[in-house]
């Protein structure tokens, strides 16, 4: 990885050790607490410059090697995420912007996000559109010139366009309860494609119309929600990129997150910490325990190493579907079968003492997490669809 | 490490894979099934065309990828031939090759060969090692052979890191071959007016089986930096891309049977040899628990070197 990436783990891990507690399971809890040590954590790395590293140095960040923004990924999701839900204006809501914004828009929004602090959440999925977000209802329907937004939305870009009123549902919107803006999705014509006709809005969340409702779920609070639309006005300066033409900037928002979650650097750090959580306890276990708990470990390094090659073929300009597909099955796969293994050392560990038992409410968490890590960010069989479609258009 | 094999290494894997095609291919195993003791004869001449017997796979980064890459091309053809055994003869000791072995029953697939052959056990105990006669022919044996050992030193840990790693590469060069074949009979039979390959069913299996190989790929290429980058951690890293060659094999295989159908259970496909003369790398000198037990003895409670391994 080089030696920049090295001293940077270094300096997270160090950042880690000092302002984050050791029991800290996300920003994301019951205790309001959580969120404040978050949202103070991304003020200390942005200080640093290092809250958005990735980015080029004329939007803030520091044009960070991929190998860097690997070890932050690690880092990150290995110590339960302390950027709480800013990882998404950084990782695409901002580079989504960067490329498609207008210059209002990139001096409007930018700078809030490499200063932490603002949240936006992600309005694509709706009740009968998933894994299909193609098929999305929410529409954006065109009003009469004279009706004008109600001022977030600046100055029209054409002579009069009057906008749009957007009605709908979004559905498993993550941080919409605390979101001050949403990257939303919606149709605003019908094409020959279900493709096309659809609009990228960037709209704050304190609009009228806006409706957020919470999901009660078993993952925790904040995660997963409703947000109706009823009748919200969106200008054409909350436009990002070209009316009708928004799926292709949801496929290089997607594309944005190459290899998604670093799930392997957390399970590693779970899995590694199991022996001292245990103490004396450790040689209770039996040794078919013992034997998966090694296998795990070599699961960890499978998927890790799956994730360099996608991310060296990158880095060389190469794009390679059945190698990004193979990644993320293995590693959605290795976060249950880790949970497994872990849950069953979780019991013992409760016995051995105050590690022990945070190491127990750790397991448990990512227990709970791992169970929508096959769903999230794309399903599984949506990754088994695409790398046998790579595979047998290779033979 | 770097992520992919060199130039020049993944050129001469190349060039042995077409070479060994030109010798026979998949007939080679053939012949050597019904004619055991012609193998020597004519597969030891294609493989010292290629060089194989100057490599020096224990002190050269280069030639020990090379030695990698010929171990993935003769596994392509079932190669009835302890290829990776033989490069992997220990520095130091007269011989021809390297077995690992293990109690209670050592034994390897080099029957009916006359060569020079050391033996060592994972914990590296060495032994000079003879092969015992041939009780059954080597449609049941896939040549097989009991091993009669005379104990010579302690001193073999990097030789068995060296010998669990090599003929993993071979497995991996079959686990590229079911995949192949499986590929190509899905796309051309057809079933209710559509190829096995438009099943949703089929392709997800296919994917399952394309996710364990791939991942072996890379872990075969840690195992294999890490014989030279990292002495201290290369019997665990070997032992590590066993673990994972042999769950591997398991899912590959069944999914390369399966979708095949009865098909592949004839000798008329190439899967039926493939995956006979599969079972003694995926059964010597230690099976699927066998493995995941030695593994979990050697970390201890140490772990596997990694991104938290010195938190422990």
């Amino acid at each position: 990885m080089g030696e920049g990436a090295t001293a940077l783990r270094g300096q997270l891990r160090t950042m880690v050790g000092e302002h984050i507690p050791a029991d800290f399971l996300g920003a994301f809890t019951e205790d309001p607490a959580d969120l404040e040590i978050a949202q103070r954590f991304c003020g200390l790395l942005a200080d640093r410059g290092l809250l958005c590293l990735a980015w080029p140095e004329e939007f803030g960040g520091r044009s960070a090697s991929v190998w860097e923004q690997t070890v932050v990924r690690e880092e990150m999701w290995a110590h339960h995420e302390p950027r709480g839900a800013q990882y998404m204006g950084i990782n695409w809501v901002g580079p989504a912007i960067m490329r498609h914004g207008t210059p209002e828009q990139q001096r409007r929004h930018l700078p809030p996000i490499t200063r932490g602090e603002v949240i936006w959440c992600q309005g694509f999925s709706e009740p009968d559109a998933g894994s299909d977000l193609a098929s999305l209802r929410t529409a954006a329907r065109p009003v009469e010139a004279d009706v004008q937004p109600d001022g977030e939305g600046g100055t029209a870009r054409q002579a009069g366009d009057g906008g749009w009123l957007v009605s709908g549902q979004k559905i498993w919107t993550s941080y919409a309860t605390m979101a001050q803006w949403c990257f939303l999705l919606a149709r605003t014509s019908r094409g020959a494609r279900k493709q096309q006709g659809l609009t990228i809005f960037l709209v704050p969340m304190s609009r009228a119309g806006i409706e957020v409702r919470p999901i009660r779920c078993m993952i925790g609070p904040h995660h997963l929600n409703e947000v109706f639309l009823d009748e919200v006005r969106v200008g054409p300066a909350d436009v990002l990129g070209t009316v009708d033409d928004g799926w292709k900037v949801v496929q290089e928002v997607l594309a944005f997150e190459r290899v998604g979650i670093a799930r392997y650097a957390r399970c590693e750090r779970l899995l590694q910490a199991a022996p001292s959580a245990l103490g004396d306890r450790w040689d209770d276990l039996p040794a078919e325990l013992r034997g998966r708990w090694a296998g795990m470990l070599v699961h960890c390094r499978r998927a890790r190493l799956l994730a360099y090659r996608v991310l060296a073929l990158q880095s060389q300009g190469r794009v390679s579907p059945v190698d990004t597909a193979a990644y993320r099955i293995a590693v959605t796969k290795l976060d249950q079968d880790s949970a497994e293994v872990l849950m069953e050392m979780a019991g013992l560990a409760r016995l051995a003492g105050a590690g022990g038992r945070r190491f127990s409410r750790a397991v448990q968490d990512h227990w709970r997490y791992a169970q929508a890590s096959t769903v999230a960010s794309g399903s599984i069989e949506m990754q088994r669809i695409l790398l046998a479609r790579a595979l047998l258009a290779a033979s | 490490m770097n992520i992919e094999l060199s130039r020049e290494a993944t050129e001469y894997g190349r060039q042995a894979r077409r070479a060994l095609e030109a010798a026979g291919g998949d007939r080679l195993v053939q012949l050597a099934e019904e004619e055991p003791e012609r193998r020597e004869k004519v597969v030891a001449p294609v493989l010292a065309g290629l060089g194989a017997w100057e490599l020096n796979p224990c002190g050269d980064a280069g030639e020990l990828e090379a030695a990698a890459a010929l171990c993935r091309s003769a596994g392509y053809w079932a190669l009835p031939y302890p290829v990776a055994e033989r490069l992997s003869r220990p520095a130091g000791l007269d011989a021809d090759g390297l077995l690992v072995v293990a109690a209670p029953a050592p034994s390897a697939p080099v029957a009916d060969l006359d060569l020079r052959w050391v033996a060592v056990t994972v914990s590296g105990e060495r032994s000079r090692a003879v092969t015992l006669p041939q009780t059954s022919p080597p449609r049941h044996s896939a040549f097989v052979a009991e091993l009669e050992l005379s104990p010579v030193d302690g001193d073999g840990a990097a030789d068995a890191a060296l010998g669990l790693v090599l003929p993993c590469w071979t497995l991996l060069g079959m686990l590229d071959r079911a995949i192949d074949l499986t590929r190509a009979h899905v796309t051309v039979r057809t079933q209710f007016g559509q190829p096995l390959a438009a099943f949703q069913g089929v392709q997800f299996q296919l994917t399952d089986a394309e996710v364990e190989r791939s991942g072996v790929e890379m872990l075969a290429r840690y195992a294999l930096w890490s014989l030279l980058a990292s002495p201290a951690d290369a019997l665990a890293d070997a032992l590590a891309l066993r673990l994972a060659a042999l769950e591997a094999a398991q899912t590959v295989f069944r999914v390369a049977h399966q979708l095949h159908g009865a098909t592949g259970f004839c000798d008329e496909t190439f899967l039926s040899w493939l995956s006979r003369y599969s079972q003694p790398l995926r059964r010597l000198p230690l099976g699927l628990s066998a493995t995941r037990e030695q593994l979990g003895r050697q970390l201890g409670r140490r772990g596997l070197t990694g991104l938290f391994s010195e938190a422990r």
